[in-house]
C-alpha cells in the first residue's frame, strides 16, 4: 500500500469513527427531543400553516405543458409530426443562421433527421474538441422530455457526444413525444428503472438556454452554454 | 373561564394601561381575569442572550406560580413572553418532570388576540376607534406561534377603524431583545424600513402585539416628531371613541 | 478598510452600513429573489409536504451517515470513482494538490462550490505555484477582484455593473461599458479558451446519491458541465453532508432548491455523473476522484440542534429573506458563508471565538426559518450557540481557538436580573428606584439621547436612545395598580 492509499484508509477510518461517535453522544438528546415531540403532538399545535397550495395548474397534454414551460424560460418549441417536418425545422434554423459548421451526436434519430435536412454546412459526427469549439450548431436527440419544467434528459448510454449541445452557440435537440413526461418524479423514476448496466454515466437536464444573473441580477443568455436552444418535439405515430 | 393575567414586565413597567386594556376586553369577552402579584418575568432577555441558567430560575418561578390559582388558560398581551413559554421545555432537558410542567402550562398559555380568536371564538369585542389604523406583525406571534390572521380579524370588528395593510407588515422591526443594544445601526437601518412604510400608509396609529415592537416603532416615530402613534392590540380593543 | 473577519463584524457591519452602492444591490437582491420564488413556490402543488419530505430525507441521511457514505462511496466506486478521504480543509486541499502534481498537470478550471471556498483552495494551489481559473462568472469576477464571496448564490452581487467594467477593463483589457450582454460576452470568449486547454477540472458537489454513487451538479451558465466533461480529470470535492439515500430523492430537492434560491424551476442545467465512461473513446473525462470533506462537520451530528445544520442544501433563500444580511450584505460576517445559515455553521466550522459575534447578528425574526427548504431552524440555532459562547461549552471548537472571551459585565447584569426578578419585594423595589433615577433624562415625557457619563454608565440606554426615544417607567406599575383595587370588576 503506498503512503497516499495509507493515509486515505486511515483518514476514512477516522472519519467514520467521528461520524458515529457523534452520533451516539447525540443519542440522549435525540430520545428528549422525540419525547417532547410526542407531548406536543398530543397537545394543541398552535402554529398555522401557510396554506400554499398551486395556483398554477396546467391543463393539456404533456406536450403542450412542455412548450409552455419550455418557452417560459426563453427556449424554442416546435410540435412536428413526423421527422421529415422535423428536418424542415432543422435547415430554416441553419439556415437562419448561416451555419457552417454542425456538430451532432451518434443520436439515430439526430442521424435521420439531418440527412433529411441534407443542410449546406459541413457536419462532425464524433468532433475532437478543437473542431467543436468551431462548431456553430449542435444537433442532438433527448432521451426524455420533462413537461412540467420544460427540460431535456440525454442520457450518454443513449448518444454519445454529448458536447455537441453545450459548446456551439446555437442546439437543437430533437426527441419523440412519447418520451415527453408530465413529472420530473417519473422521468427520475424512468430513468432509475435501469439495466443490469447501471444509470448511464453522464445524464445532462438542459432547461433553457445557458443564463447568469450574476451582474447586478441583470438576465444574461449565453454564458458558457448555448445562447439559443431549440426543441423538436416529433410526434410521430400512435401518441397523445 | 377563569383567566390568569401574565402581564409581562415591559407592560407592567412602562405601560400599565395595555394591562388595564386587556383585563377591561376579556371582561367584556365575559372571562374572569385574576392577577398573580408574585409574577415577575417570563426570563426572555436572559434566555435571548444565552444566559439560559438564570432563565431556567425564572422559567421555574413563572411554572410554579401559574399552576396555581385554578385557571383555565393563561394569557399574556405579548406574542414574545408567550412564545418563550412555549419554549420553557427547551431549559429542561435535562429535567422529564420540568419538562412535563413546563409542556402542560405551555399548552393552555396563549397570545391576547389569539385567546379571543381562537378559544373565545370572539372577534367584536364592542370597540371602536375613529381613523386609519396598521398592523405590525411581531416576529414571535407571526413565526412562533403561527399568528396572522386573528389580529387582523379583531381589527376589522372595531368600528370607526379603517384598516390599511403596510407592504412589509411582517418584516422584522429591528428590535430583537438586546440586538437593539448590541447592533444598534444595524437595528435602525432594519426599523426605518419600517417606519418609512408605516409614514406612507398615513395612518393615525400602528398597531402591534408586542410591547417590544411598539418600544422600537415608537421610539423613531417620536424621535422623528411623527403624528402617527403606536398603539397595542389591547388598547385599539379597550377603545370606545 | 481594516481585514473583514467574524471577530470585526461589529466594525464591518458600520463600514457596510455606509455604503449606498452596497445596501441599494442588496435591496435589490431581497425584492427580486423574495418577489420570484414566492410566484415559484405557487407552481408546487403542495410546498409544505415538499419540505416536510426533504428534511425527512436529510434526517434520515444524517442519523445513519455512516452508512449511506458507505453506500455512496461503495456504488460511486464500482463505476469508477475514486474516493478519497478529507478529515479537515488542508488534507483535503493536500490531496486535490497531489492529484494535480502527480498528473503532471498545471492547468486547472473549477466551477462554483463552496466547500472549495471554505477551504481556501485556490489559495492552496496558488501557493504551489498553480493557478486555477473559476469559471462561473461571479466566481470569476471575485477571483479578479481578489475578494471572497458575498452571497452563496450570486457571489458578486456586492459589485455595481460600473465596477465590474472598470475590473474587467483593468484585469482582462476590455473596454468599459454598461452593456451586460457585453461584459458577459467577454467572460465567455475569455473562459472559453480556459476550457480548451484545461487538464484538471474541480468542481463541487450539490448532492451525492447513495443508492447509485451519483453526483449531482447544479449550475446555469454550463461552466460546470464544461469543467467536469472536457478535461481529462475531474475532482470532486464534497462536504459529507450532501449524501441523499435515494435516486428519486432528486425529484425534492430539484423542485425546492432552484425556487428556494432563484426562483427558478430549475436551473438551466444539472449534471448527473456516476463514475467514469463506460468506454476510453467516449468523451468525458478519464477520471474522476471524489474527495469526501469533514472539516468539522461530523462534530455536528452530535445534537439534534446542532445536526440540522447540515441538512442545508446552500440555496441561500435565508440571506435573501433575512433583514441583517439586507443592511450588510456578506462580507461583514468575514466568513464564506454569510447571512443566517452562515452564522450558525461558521462558528461550528471555524471555532467560536473567532466567530463569537455571529450568533447575536440576529434579531431572531425566523424569516429565515420560514424559507428554508429544509426546515432549519435557525433561531434555535443562535440560541443554543449564544449559550454555548456565554457557557463556553461548545464541545470541540473550544479546544482548536481557546475559549471564547467572556463580557463579565454582562454576566453580572444578568445574574443581578435574575435575582432581582425571582423576588416581587425586589422586583418593585428596583421599579421604584429606577422611577425615582428617572427624572434625569425624562423630558417631555420622554426619554432622549443619553449622553456623556450616563452614556458611559449606561451603554445600552447610549446605544438605544442614540436614533430612538425610550419611554419612561410608568408612575405606578400594573400590579400596584392592581394591588389598590383599581382593576375590580365594576370600577
Amino acid at each position: 500500500m503506498s503512503t497516499e492509499q495509507r493515509r486515505n484508509e486511515e483518514a476514512r477510518r477516522e472519519m467514520f469513527e467521528a461520524i458515529r461517535g457523534h452520533l451516539a453522544a447525540s443519542a440522549p438528546h435525540d430520545a428528549v427531543r422525540a419525547a417532547h415531540h410526542a407531548a406536543a403532538a398530543h397537545g394543541e399545535d398552535v402554529s398555522a400553516r401557510e396554506e400554499k397550495r398551486a395556483t398554477v395548474v396546467f391543463e393539456g397534454t404533456a406536450v403542450e405543458r412542455f412548450k409552455q414551460a419550455l418557452e417560459a424560460v426563453a427556449g424554442k418549441c416546435f410540435v412536428v409530426r413526423d421527422e421529415a417536418a422535423a428536418s424542415e425545422v432543422l435547415r430554416r434554423i441553419a439556415e437562419q443562421r448561416d451555419s457552417q459548421r454542425v456538430a451532432v451526436t451518434d443520436s439515430k434519430l439526430a442521424g435521420r433527421v439531418l440527412k433529411l435536412a441534407a443542410l449546406r454546412s459541413e457536419v462532425l459526427e464524433n468532433a475532437a474538441v478543437e473542431s467543436l469549439f468551431e462548431c456553430d450548431l449542435g444537433v442532438t436527440g433527448a432521451r426524455w422530455g420533462v413537461a412540467e419544467t420544460g427540460t431535456l434528459v440525454i442520457e450518454s448510454d443513449a448518444e454519445r457526444n454529448r458536447l455537441a449541445s453545450l459548446v456551439p452557440a446555437a442546439h437543437v435537440a430533437l426527441v419523440e413525444a412519447r418520451n415527453v413526461r408530465h413529472t420530473l418524479g417519473e422521468v427520475l423514476q424512468a430513468i432509475n428503472e435501469r439495466g443490469e448496466g447501471g444509470l448511464s454515466r453522464a445524464i445532462t437536464f438542459i432547461t433553457g438556454p445557458s443564463r447568469t444573473s450574476d451582474i447586478e441580477l441583470t438576465l444574461a443568455i449565453g454564458v458558457h452554454g448555448p445562447a439559443e436552444l431549440y426543441v423538436v418535439v416529433i410526434e410521430g405515430e400512435g401518441n397523445g | 373561564m377563569r383567566v390568569s393575567l401574565f402581564i409581562t414586565c415591559l407592560v407592567d413597567q412602562l405601560w400599565p394601561s395595555v394591562g388595564a386594556s386587556a383585563v377591561e376586553v376579556l371582561r367584556r369577552a365575559g372571562c374572569e381575569v385574576v392577577f398573580d402579584e408574585r409574577q415577575t418575568c417570563c426570563g426572555q432577555p436572559a434566555f435571548n442572550t444565552g444566559y439560559r441558567n438564570e432563565a431556567r430560575r425564572l422559567a421555574r418561578r413563572f411554572i410554579e406560580i401559574f399552576e396555581e390559582g385554578g385557571a383555565d388558560y393563561v394569557v399574556s398581551p405579548s406574542g414574545s413572553c408567550t412564545a418563550m413559554a412555549h419554549h420553557f421545555h427547551e431549559l429542561f432537558a435535562e429535567d422529564e418532570r420540568w419538562r412535563r410542567r413546563a409542556e402542560a402550562l405551555a399548552a393552555r398559555t396563549y397570545e391576547f388576540g389569539a385567546f379571543l380568536v381562537n378559544v373565545l371564538k370572539v372577534e367584536d369585542v364592542g370597540a371602536s376607534f375613529k381613523g386609519r389604523v396598521t398592523w405590525h406583525d411581531a416576529c414571535h406571534g407571526l413565526r412562533d406561534l403561527g399568528l396572522r390572521e386573528e389580529p387582523r380579524r379583531l381589527i376589522r370588528g372595531v368600528r370607526g377603524a379603517e384598516f390599511v395593510e403596510l407592504p412589509n407588515a411582517d418584516a422584522c422591526c429591528g428590535f430583537g431583545g438586546t440586538f437593539s443594544v448590541k447592533y444598534p445601526e444595524i437595528s435602525v437601518a432594519i426599523l426605518d424600513n419600517k417606519i418609512d412604510a408605516i409614514e406612507k400608509a398615513g395612518v393615525r396609529a400602528v398597531v402591534s402585539g408586542d410591547a417590544s415592537c411598539l418600544m422600537q416603532i415608537g421610539g423613531r416615530l417620536t424621535r422623528n416628531n411623527s403624528q402617527v402613534r403606536t398603539m397595542h392590540l389591547a388598547e385599539l380593543l379597550a377603545s370606545r371613541e | 478598510m481594516h481585514q473583514q473577519t467574524s471577530e470585526t463584524f461589529d466594525q464591518n457591519a458600520r463600514e457596510a452600513l455606509a455604503d449606498v452602492q452596497l445596501r441599494g444591490a442588496l435591496r435589490n437582491l431581497a425584492t427580486t429573489f423574495g418577489g420570484r420564488r414566492k410566484e415559484a413556490i405557487a407552481t408546487v402543488e403542495d410546498w409544505e409536504g415538499l419540505r416536510d419530505r426533504a428534511r425527512a430525507a436529510k434526517d434520515e441521511t444524517l442519523a445513519h451517515l455512516d452508512k449511506y457514505l458507505e453506500q455512496f462511496a461503495d456504488n460511486a466506486e464500482r463505476a469508477g470513482a475514486q474516493i478519497h478521504w478529507g478529515r479537515d480543509g488542508a488534507e483535503a486541499c493536500r490531496i486535490v494538490l497531489e492529484l494535480i502534481r502527480a498528473r503532471g498537470a498545471s492547468k486547472v478550471v473549477k466551477s462554483k462550490s463552496m466547500a472549495t471556498e471554505e477551504i481556501h483552495l485556490n489559495h492552496a494551489l496558488e501557493a504551489e505555484g498553480l493557478a486555477p481559473v473559476e469559471t462561473d462568472l461571479g466566481e470569476w469576477i471575485i477571483q479578479l477582484a481578489h475578494e471572497t464571496p458575498s452571497h452563496i448564490v450570486v457571489p458578486a452581487i456586492h459589485k455595481s455593473k460600473r465596477q465590474i467594467a472598470e475590473l474587467f477593463a483593468e484585469k482582462v483589457g476590455i473596454e468599459p461599458t454598461d452593456d451586460v450582454a457585453v461584459l458577459t460576452g467577454a467572460a465567455r470568449r475569455i473562459l472559453r479558451r480556459q476550457f480548451a486547454e484545461a487538464e484538471v477540472g474541480i468542481s463541487g458537489v450539490n448532492f451525492g446519491v447513495a443508492e447509485t454513487g451519483t453526483i449531482l451538479i447544479l449550475e446555469n451558465e454550463g461552466n460546470a458541465r464544461l469543467t467536469t466533461s472536457l478535461p481529462r480529470t475531474h475532482i470532486a470535492v464534497m462536504g459529507i453532508e450532501k449524501v441523499i439515500p435515494r435516486f428519486t430523492d432528486l425529484d425534492v430537492f430539484l423542485k425546492l432548491l432552484p425556487r428556494s434560491g432563484t426562483g427558478q424551476r430549475l436551473t438551466a442545467y444539472q449534471s448527473l455523473i456516476t463514475g467514469t465512461k463506460r468506454r476510453p473513446e467516449d468523451e468525458g473525462p478519464e477520471e474522476l476522484h471524489i474527495v469526501l470533506m469533514d472539516n468539522g462537520r461530523s462534530r455536528m451530528l452530535s445534537h439534534p440542534v446542532t445536526r440540522q445544520s447540515l441538512a442545508c442544501i446552500r440555496c441561500g433563500a435565508c440571506l435573501n429573506a433575512c433583514p441583517v444580511y439586507q443592511q450588510v450584505g456578506g462580507h461583514a460576517y468575514g466568513s464564506v458563508y454569510p447571512g443566517p445559515i452562515g452564522a450558525v455553521i461558521t462558528p461550528q466550522l471555524s471555532g467560536l471565538k473567532p466567530a463569537a459575534q455571529l450568533p447575536y447578528a440576529s434579531s431572531l425574526c425566523g424569516a429565515c426559518r420560514e424559507v428554508c427548504p429544509v426546515k432549519i431552524d435557525i433561531p434555535e440555532l443562535l440560541l443554543h450557540l449564544r449559550a454555548e459562547v456565554t457557557e463556553g461549552t461548545a464541545a470541540g471548537t473550544a479546544a482548536q481557538h481557546g475559549p471564547v472571551k467572556q463580557r463579565p459585565l454582562e454576566r453580572f447584569a444578568f445574574g443581578l436580573y435574575a435575582r432581582a426578578w425571582s423576588s416581587p419585594t425586589l422586583y418593585l423595589l428596583g421599579a421604584r428606584v429606577a422611577r425615582l433615577l428617572q427624572g434625569v433624562v425624562v423630558r417631555k415625557g420622554r426619554i432622549g439621547k443619553v449622553g456623556g457619563l450616563l452614556a458611559k454608565l449606561a451603554p445600552p440606554l447610549a446605544a438605544w436612545t442614540e436614533w430612538r426615544d425610550a419611554p419612561p417607567l410608568a408612575p405606578r406599575t400594573f400590579r400596584e395598580q392592581w394591588r389598590d383595587g383599581q382593576y375590580r370588576e365594576g370600577n
